[in-house]
């Protein structure tokens, strides 16, 4: 389960790996899609709680809550009715420079997209959720299409497992 | 029955702490902040010239553009040459920049009263560059992210707000802007027309207090 929410490539790729690392952390694909691509993925009719973080590897406050979001992650991945994704706000051109090596290091085992529709930000960010600044970190849950939270702030684990929990 | 009673009670109390608890943490960020149309505060900030500044220092002048922006954060960065080039542009029209740094140092290092000194020096800033010491200003204004702008408009001896937003709709690439934000809501109160977009929204970085 875990490995098929990964986006894994082909078989002709690199293993710069080290030998401890999973097969789960070999070359993970981060796709660079638009907002009307995201909301296809967010906004399924599955009865999944979707738990999706808006975050960018130079934001320290993102960056800082990862970890406890990791451990939530490890905690609920394996139930079919959970799943996170990671949309980084990094530029698109650093996708294999930035983004790739981090969530490499850093064993992000969520999946990771890249949102490039940054002319259409004030179309896209009041879409999310009306009281959005645009700040970030931000965190929003769906399910079934449905906007259940929104918080635009760092979330300690606590604070996000709470919010599951009201789901889940 | 009583069982039943007593799980729908613990789970309305369970549901209570959650909602009470998610109360507490909106108040670190909701600051209530200004609506177009409110008038704004006046401040004394030091400037990176070791100088206070006020609004109320500027005599001859039409109005603001005061942008929260930082040191650190790379869209704060990607804008500052758009930045220079607002105040190039509107401060002989009567609207200057006024640039404010609301982070406090001791989350952001980076931030420092110091760095700020140096950056205004490295990209040769035109206009102030201020320390909102204390983290005093930026709530009151609303602002969320850097960079944030107000575009102020004096009326009847106030400085009312008329934009709130984002530079433009570009971040990443300023030759490939299609709406100049800022701009747009200038251009319209120096010819006396109506503001088309009041406020718009982009992503930055969130502002970083203790």
């Amino acid at each position: 389960m875990a490995l098929m929410s990964l986006s894994l490539q082909g078989q002709n790729t690199k293993r710069k790996m080290s030998e401890s690392s999973t097969i789960s952390h070999i070359d993970r694909k981060v796709p660079v899609i638009n907002f009307d691509k995201l909301e296809t993925i967010i906004k399924k009719n599955d009865n999944k709680l979707y738990v999706v973080n808006f975050w960018a590897t130079w934001c320290k406050p993102c960056v800082m809550e990862l970890p406890e979001f990791m451990e939530v992650n490890k905690a609920y991945r394996n139930n079919p009715n959970f799943k996170m994704i990671l949309v980084s706000m990094d530029l698109s051109k650093e996708v294999d420079s930035a983004v790739r090596p981090f969530i490499l290091k850093h064993k992000i085992e969520a999946d990771v997209y890249l949102l490039d529709d940054n002319k259409r930000m004030n179309q896209w960010i009041p879409a999310v959720d009306a009281k959005w600044s645009g700040a970030i970190p931000a965190t929003v849950l769906y399910r079934n299409g449905v906007k259940l939270e929104f918080r635009e702030s760092k979330l300690t684990k606590s604070e996000l497992e709470k919010l599951i929990h009201k789901y889940l | 029955m009583k069982k039943t009673g007593i799980i729908l009670c613990s789970i309305i109390l369970m549901s209570i702490i959650v909602q009470v608890n998610a109360q507490k943490m909106e108040t670190k960020v909701d600051y209530k902040g200004y609506k177009v149309g409110d008038t704004a505060t006046d401040f004394k900030l030091k400037n990176v010239d070791n100088k206070m500044v006020s609004l109320s220092d500027y005599k001859n002048v039409k109005g603001f553009i005061v942008i929260f922006t930082c040191n650190h954060c790379p869209y704060a960065k990607a804008y500052e040459n758009r930045i220079i080039g607002l105040n190039h542009k509107y401060a002989p029209k009567g609207y200057p920049v006024i640039a404010i740094n609301p982070n406090d140092p001791k989350a952001e290092p980076q931030d420092s009263f110091e760095g700020m000194q140096q950056r205004a020096k490295e990209k040769g800033f035109t206009f102030p560059y201020l320390f909102d010491e204390g983290q005093k200003i930026y709530p009151q204004y609303g602002a969320k992210r850097t960079p944030h702008v107000f575009v102020l408009n004096k009326e009847s001896g106030k400085n009312v707000v008329r934009y709130i937003g984002a530079i433009d709709d570009n971040y990443s690439d300023p030759n490939d802007v299609s709406h100049k934000y800022v701009e747009d809501a200038v251009d319209a109160l120096l010819s006396n027309k109506p503001i088309a977009l009041t406020s718009t929204v982009a992503v930055g970085c969130s502002i970083k207090a203790l």
